[in-house]
């Protein structure tokens, strides 16, 4: 009950923080949506030829919804871990009940809501704007669990890079020296076959991968029906280990 | 009396600095413990020590418990340079550090006692740096601590905020609560605390009551006055006994007490000297300050002394005068 109750006052601490920083709200929304209309509005997939984005627009819902669901948490958790060292807000906070893997939770849940709301809105987007069709079954609400355990990921990673960074200024920068290679090399918008052989392995090492792939099995009708459990998995267990490891790096003073 | 705070040998390094360099120190159940010292003198480190957030060699106990170990229901906090979530309101604030304890005091009650009842619903950010730091004390009292670390609770605040703060911490300190505070207001030290601790250069070089620390270190009381007639008053006074110094704008009489007061205007007055003021200070904790940590200010004078081929001992009286106005 107790740590229900401090998760609880953490995050709507955190929730209405968010809120009010109105370019903050503006632009975690508006950053995903250019990026549809730019790339599957306005530059279109072109599907009988070669390059980038010549696959059917569905191919690329995993890559979109990558964009929020590894820059917001990312740049988010980190920039928050830097401000609250900042202002020694962990010192006053490690005097507290509240332990450095629920402070993580509970920011991991407002960021949840955040994610969650852009996914439905790129979503949304993507089959309004473009041409993408997205097989309708049940099996479509396992997209929840994906971004989730995503979302937890990054939040995780997020408070690695928050704890390395000296400064607000210095986590954006790492948080987009990191997610961009990711974003682009981990079988979101570019396909293996485009890349050199020798790269492939990399790509698996890459936890965006198994994002990308279940999200795929579940909204691209030529890989509908490819397992996507095992995605789901590799994706819940680095979850866990980023949690952990992510609760473990905040700082507390020092 | 139990002791709430019992630390030995406590050191701690940033690289090259000793910002702790081997302090004790206890403070009983329901005291008031003052820390005073210079600007990096290890106020804020000895804080972060005791309240188990750096870590460090020594040995700390805290109502008998490990720093980390200890019932964080039983301590709260006011770090240096703490700033909360700007875009909330005090009254969130409050509702949100309460919202991490198991029971926490009403939020209008600690708005109320920290003065901010009028101002509850503007946000951190809309606040002047008086009620912010009135909402950063209030943050350290949701859970009712039975230990209270402040550190510079006072700082931006204005004397009638200060005041009221300091009869809020005296209330708290009536009703069995342990404080621990740091800050560079003398006079809030000297009100507040039962005991003071001065650390200089990582080191608790005093440690004592208010009054002990100023019968031992904070010289005598004084006269001051004020006159054109510098040299003539000078001479009168010193012919009746007084010890006298002087400065360009004024005498200073070292020694006088209460009673004495009476027989220095009469002098005065005998001798036909007009008298611009005249001020009758008692020696005060910040006089024990200055005296015990005034060598950091003489070794550079003193070695501009020697670069000038000037008598180092004049320099040093020279701002012993100084010190003590």
């Amino acid at each position: 009950m107790s740590r229900s109750r401090r998760i609880r006052a953490e995050a709507i601490a955190a929730w209405h923080s968010f809120l009010r920083r109105k370019t903050a709200v503006f632009f975690t929304f508006f950053f995903p949506v250019i990026l549809v209309v730019i790339f599957g509005a306005l530059v279109r997939t072109q599907p009988t030829e070669g390059g980038l984005f010549a696959e059917p627009a569905a191919y690329y819902i995993p890559g979109y919804l990558a964009t929020v669901v590894l820059f917001t948490p990312l740049s988010r958790v980190g920039s928050e871990i830097a401000r609250h060292r900042d202002d020694n807000r962990f010192e006053k906070l490690a005097t507290t009940p509240l332990s450095r893997t629920e402070w993580l939770v509970a920011h991991t849940l407002v960021n949840t809501v955040i994610i969650g709301l852009a996914s439905l809105l790129i979503f949304g987007l993507v089959l309004l704007l473009t041409d993408a069709t997205v097989p309708v079954s049940a099996e479509l609400a396992m997209l929840v669990p994906f971004v989730v355990l995503a979302v937890v990921l990054f939040c995780g990673f997020g408070a690695l890079l928050g704890r390395l960074a000296d400064s607000q200024d210095g986590v954006i920068a790492a948080s987009n020296t990191i997610a961009l290679p990711l974003l682009f090399l981990s079988d979101t918008f570019i396909t293996l076959e485009q890349l050199p052989g020798w790269f492939g392995p990399l790509v698996e090492l890459s936890p965006l991968t198994y994002f990308a792939r279940g999200v795929r099995a579940l909204t691209y009708e030529p890989a509908a029906g490819e397992p996507y459990l095992g995605n789901l998995l590799v994706l819940g267990g680095l979850a866990a280990v980023f949690l952990v490891a992510g609760a473990y790096a905040i700082p507390r003073t020092d | 009396m139990n002791k709430a705070v019992v630390a030995t040998g406590l050191r701690k390094t940033y690289a090259e600095t000793v910002a702790l360099d081997g302090v004790g120190l206890t403070v009983a159940e329901g005291e008031v413990f003052g820390l005073i010292g210079p600007n990096g003198a290890g106020k804020t480190t000895l804080i972060r020590a005791l309240t188990g957030t750096t870590p460090l060699e020594g040995e700390i106990s805290i109502f008998g418990c490990e720093p980390t170990a200890v019932d964080s229901d039983r301590v709260g906090l006011l770090p240096q340079s703490f700033s909360p979530p700007a875009r909330l309101t005090a009254r969130e604030l409050i509702e949100y550090y309460g919202g991490l304890y198991e029971t926490a005091r009403p939020t209008d009650d600690i708005l109320e006692d920290v003065g901010l009842t009028a101002a509850a619903d503007s946000w951190y950010e809309t606040l002047s740096g008086g009620q912010q730091r009135r909402v950063c004390v209030g943050t350290a009292l949701v859970n009712d601590p039975d230990l209270l670390f402040l550190d510079e609770p006072t700082t931006g605040i204005d004397p009638a905020g200060r005041r009221s703060l300091w009869e809020l911490l005296e209330s708290l300190s009536a009703g069995g609560t342990t404080v621990v505070l740091t800050s560079h207001s003398m006079a809030e030290v000297q009100r507040l605390s039962d005991r003071v601790g001065l650390l200089e250069s990582g080191q608790l070089v005093a440690v004592g009551t208010p009054a002990e620390l100023i019968a031992a270190h904070g010289g005598d009381s004084r006269l001051e006055i004020a006159t054109e007639a510098n040299e003539t008053a000078a001479t009168a006074l010193t012919e009746a006994g007084f010890a006298v110094r002087t400065t360009p704008s004024r005498i200073i009489v070292d020694g006088v007490s209460p009673v004495e007061i009476g027989h220095a205007v009469e002098v005065l007055s005998t001798a036909g000297i007009a008298y611009d003021s005249l001020q009758w200070t008692e020696p005060s904790l910040e006089d024990v300050y200055l005296q015990l940590t005034g060598e950091r200010f003489r070794e550079p004078l003193r070695a501009a002394s020697s670069a000038a081929g000037e008598e180092t001992d004049s320099l040093e009286q020279t701002l012993a005068v100084g010190g003590d106005q």
